[in-house]
């Protein structure tokens, strides 16, 4: 039966009054950005002033694809960044952009940071209307307001936008993922790197640190490096992802991954200095941005930023033929109460969810070549049935 | 995703929130336990609780000829007390208690199992006694095949508690205003399903866990009150609550089959002591290579001590939402000399509110929100939303980082979680 004409007016009527409500007004991408003007979270634009120690941020949180080493697709949900994007853009250019992992978040100690983050919705799920939020996973003394824990305070529905504000007070390696139901938006891939580095950056404390890069204030030069690389452990249980895009209810408690990854890709994806090809189901948007391919020049200090956001499993992560250096944890330096340095050399650290580690190479007297970060529990070595693969990189150490 | 399941858990945790604030229940110390220098426990069965429905057989370890209960009964003893421990079986199987971490146990009675004596099967006794020589966070449990009774609950805490009050050892690095138990365990259920359908040694090489618990409940039930009437097995609960500035001690033991990563919202916490020996170059030097975390495992069988506090030092806005008489924030408000709250940093006394929040149509609330970013303050939300924070306290999750545990079986949240409370320091403490 073909809607009556009585149909369409009072459609038209409630559309109408739907436009003219002023609660609808108000909803929409909205950047909270001193000194931007036009809303796009940067200061390009003629007029605009940058206020000094600021920094701003725009997130889109929606869905996408990603695949795996062996070339599975997976359906997943993320962040990527919209910083720069004119407001009335933003939708179109965040729906199915998510990435994995997420934009990594580097600001300086002490700034005003305004990270506002937009919900452009999940494409591939439109029967579903989750919020989104961002945790600042580690940042000391928080305010649940800006805490992104959904139970707590507030998330963001889709079609809005949400700014958080943090001094980002503390130096150190942490992580940002969405924490609303946690344990199903962290497994579809909601996660990211984040990092703080310390005011002393610059600065010469009276040692030998050419680069003036360190990873905490350490007032001896002790956490001196000269480059920096993410090792975020990720890993994707592809029974969760293929029921997820087939609109099925998904398993929680016999969740079980089986795709071991680091920064988004398992081995040998993770030495690909380039961004993955882009899967052709999100419209060819680049997803898997982040290498791990790790490349120094002998003498230089290689910080490793190691952190997991495993949903599942703790995971040993070994580099063969250099010895490791800790010198942070949790983002904390590793220094007794009276000031003792109590970082320590090992062969493998052990994260489970949640947790960081600084480490350091130093390659002074490494013999140039190819050595080999990986996971120690062999069994994460593989892309689901494929050998040879899952959490591994390789450091290349040249002349 | 909504789930069914979602509703019923928050409909559970509006209860006990409803008990927890409403104020039916007496005052219960944060960390319940039975104190003394001699205890009587009995190993008996019953049924268990999950937040989401479940009801499992468990055994525990009762107090005298109380109720089964998991975990035990916390042992809180004073330090240098010779403390004995009388096991009666009312089981069917004989089973027994060892102490890690208590040196010159002595066991009589019963007859010599491979790691302790044991109480023989359906009425046999056993007794243990040692001198509690060193303060700290202690855990007890079965050593008669443990695979399978520590899995079904015959588990527990001891607390040995130094000469000085309101530490957790004899230094002042462990003084605290708050203590807490966190007796972090996991759980396979079709375990619990064979022997309750009569094979007391079930295989337990194949296990699985798809609950795991904080105290022995699951969220949000961790939440409800201490004795709730409805967990008559599950007497313990799990709301750690605090004033800025306060210190939580956080006594988390590893009982499970697995390591759970414990991430603690809000702030780091400084872990000072593990396997209750504090983490010291020397005696004098309290807990000064502790380290500080925001996540940390607690691996089984061992303890980990750790101090956790909240200053709001450094958020750039002043949280406690001070203005001036006609709402000036910022130099205006200082200059009309709008007092501190009782421990607030000067530096951002006054400061105003960073961003402006969403309107609300375009936000989804938690039931934890007051409404208000402001501590101590309450803002107005659409009906039906809110509800479970009526002073405007802060709320910050604990909770296992790996993520999956914090889920009832498939239904999320759930699991290994539960909610610090921080209210405004004229708050008193429901559960201090």
């Amino acid at each position: 039966m073909r809607p009556s004409r009585s149909f369409w007016i009072g459609l038209s009527i409630i559309l109408a009054a739907c436009l003219l409500s002023p609660s609808w007004t108000v909803a929409g991408v909205n950047v909270q950005c001193p000194g931007d003007n036009d809303g796009d979270a940067q200061w390009a634009t003629a007029g605009e002033t940058q206020p000094g120690n600021t920094q701003c941020m725009h997130l889109a949180a929606g869905d996408g694809f990603v695949t795996m080493a062996d070339g599975h697709l997976q359906y997943m949900f993320g962040f990527s960044d919209v910083t720069g994007v004119a407001p009335a853009d933003v939708m179109n250019t965040g729906m199915l952009a998510a990435q994995f992992p997420g934009p990594t978040i580097k600001v300086k100690e002490g700034t005003n940071f305004y990270l506002t983050l937009t919900n452009v919705g999940m494409v591939m799920r439109p029967d579903l209307f989750d919020p989104h939020t961002v945790h600042f996973h580690g940042f000391p003394n928080a305010a649940s307001i800006f805490d992104g824990e959904p139970m707590a305070s507030i998330s963001i529905n889709m079609g809005s936008s949400l700014t958080y504000y943090y001094t980002a007070p503390d130096p150190g390696t942490y992580m940002y993922h969405c924490h609303v139901e946690a344990t199903e938006h962290m497994q579809m891939g909601m996660l990211a790197n984040l990092w703080v580095t310390p005011l002393q950056d610059g600065t010469d404390p009276g040692t030998n640190c050419a680069s003036q890069k360190f990873v905490y204030n350490d007032g001896d030069g002790s956490t001196c490096y000269d480059v920096d690389f993410p090792v975020q452990i990720h890993a994707f249980d592809s029974n969760f992802h293929d029921l997820h895009v087939a609109v099925q209810p998904l398993p929680f408690a016999l969740m079980k991954d089986n795709y071991p990854m680091l920064n988004g890709r398992g081995y040998p994806d993770t030495v690909n200095t380039a961004a993955l090809p882009a899967p052709g189901e999100n419209g060819g948007k680049d997803s898997q941005i982040v290498s791990s391919l790790i490349t120094a020049t002998v003498g230089q200090k290689v910080l490793l930023r190691v952190s997991s956001l495993s949903t599942v499993d703790y995971y040993t992560l070994t580099v063969l033929g250099i010895p490791m250096k800790v010198v942070g944890k949790d983002a904390k330096m590793l220094r007794s109460s009276t000031g003792t340095n109590l970082s320590y050399l090992t062969n493998s650290v052990t994260l489970g969810g949640g947790e960081t580690y600084d480490v350091i190479l130093d390659t002074a007297g490494v013999t140039p070549g190819t050595y080999f970060l990986y996971a120690t529990d062999l069994n994460n070595l593989s892309n689901d049935s494929q050998d040879y693969g899952g959490m591994m990189t390789e450091i290349v150490i040249s002349l | 995703m909504k789930r069914t399941g979602m509703k019923r858990s928050l409909l559970t945790a509006l209860a006990a929130a409803v008990f927890l604030l409403c104020g039916t229940m007496p005052a219960i110390a944060a960390i319940n336990g039975i104190t003394g220098t001699t205890f009587n426990l009995t190993a008996k069965s019953g049924y268990i609780s999950t937040a989401e429905g479940g009801s499992y057989l468990a055994w525990g370890y009762a107090n005298g000829n109380g109720l089964m209960q998991f975990p035990g009964p916390t042992l809180i003893v004073n330090q240098g007390a010779v403390v004995t421990v009388n096991l009666t079986n009312a089981l069917a199987v004989p089973v027994s208690i060892v102490f890690p971490g208590q040196t010159g146990v002595i066991a009589s009675g019963g007859s010599q199992g491979m790691l302790t004596r044991e109480a023989a099967a359906a009425g046999g006794t056993v007794s243990y006694t040692f001198t509690a020589s060193r303060p700290g966070t202690y855990t007890y449990y079965s050593g008669t095949q443990p695979d399978v009774q520590v899995e079904m609950g015959l588990a527990g805490a001891l607390i040995v508690r130094p000469g000085t009050p309101g530490q957790a050892y004899d230094h002042a690095d462990s003084a605290f205003d708050h203590e807490y138990l966190f007796f972090l365990s996991d759980m396979d259920p079709n375990i619990h399903d064979a022997v309750a359908a009569g094979n007391l040694t079930p295989d337990t090489t194949s296990h699985f866990a798809v609950y795991w618990l904080i105290n022995g409940r699951t969220a949000p039930d961790t939440m409800a009150a201490a004795g709730a009437a409805w967990l008559p097995h599950q007497p313990y609960n799990i709301m750690p609550m605090m004033h800025p500035g306060e210190r939580i001690l956080i006594r988390m033991i590893g009982a499970g089959r697995d390591a759970h990563p414990f991430h603690t919202h809000g702030n780091h916490h400084r872990i000072i002591a593990r396997d209750g020996r504090m983490l010291s170059s020397a005696p004098a030097n309290g807990a000064d290579l502790g380290e500080q975390a925001f996540t940390t495992s607690a691996v089984p069988g061992s303890t980990v001590d750790a101090i956790y506090t909240w200053t709001g030092d450094k958020m750039g806005w002043d949280f406690y939402g001070h203005a001036g008489p006609g709402g000036e924030t910022g130099q205006a408000c200082v200059d009309a000399g709008v007092a501190l709250a009782a421990g607030e940093s000067l530096a951002d006394h006054c400061k105003p509110f960073p961003v402006t929040l969403p309107s609300q149509e375009t936000l989804t609330f938690g039931q934890f929100y007051s409404g208000s970013p402001f501590l101590g303050a309450m803002g107005t939300l659409p009906p039906g939303e809110g509800g479970f924070n009526p002073n405007g306290g802060f709320l910050f999750m604990w909770h296992s980082h790996n993520e999956k545990e914090i889920v009832n079986f498939d239904i999320f949240p759930g699991g290994l979680l539960t909610m610090l409370l921080i209210e405004h320091p004229s708050v008193p403490l429901m559960n201090p």
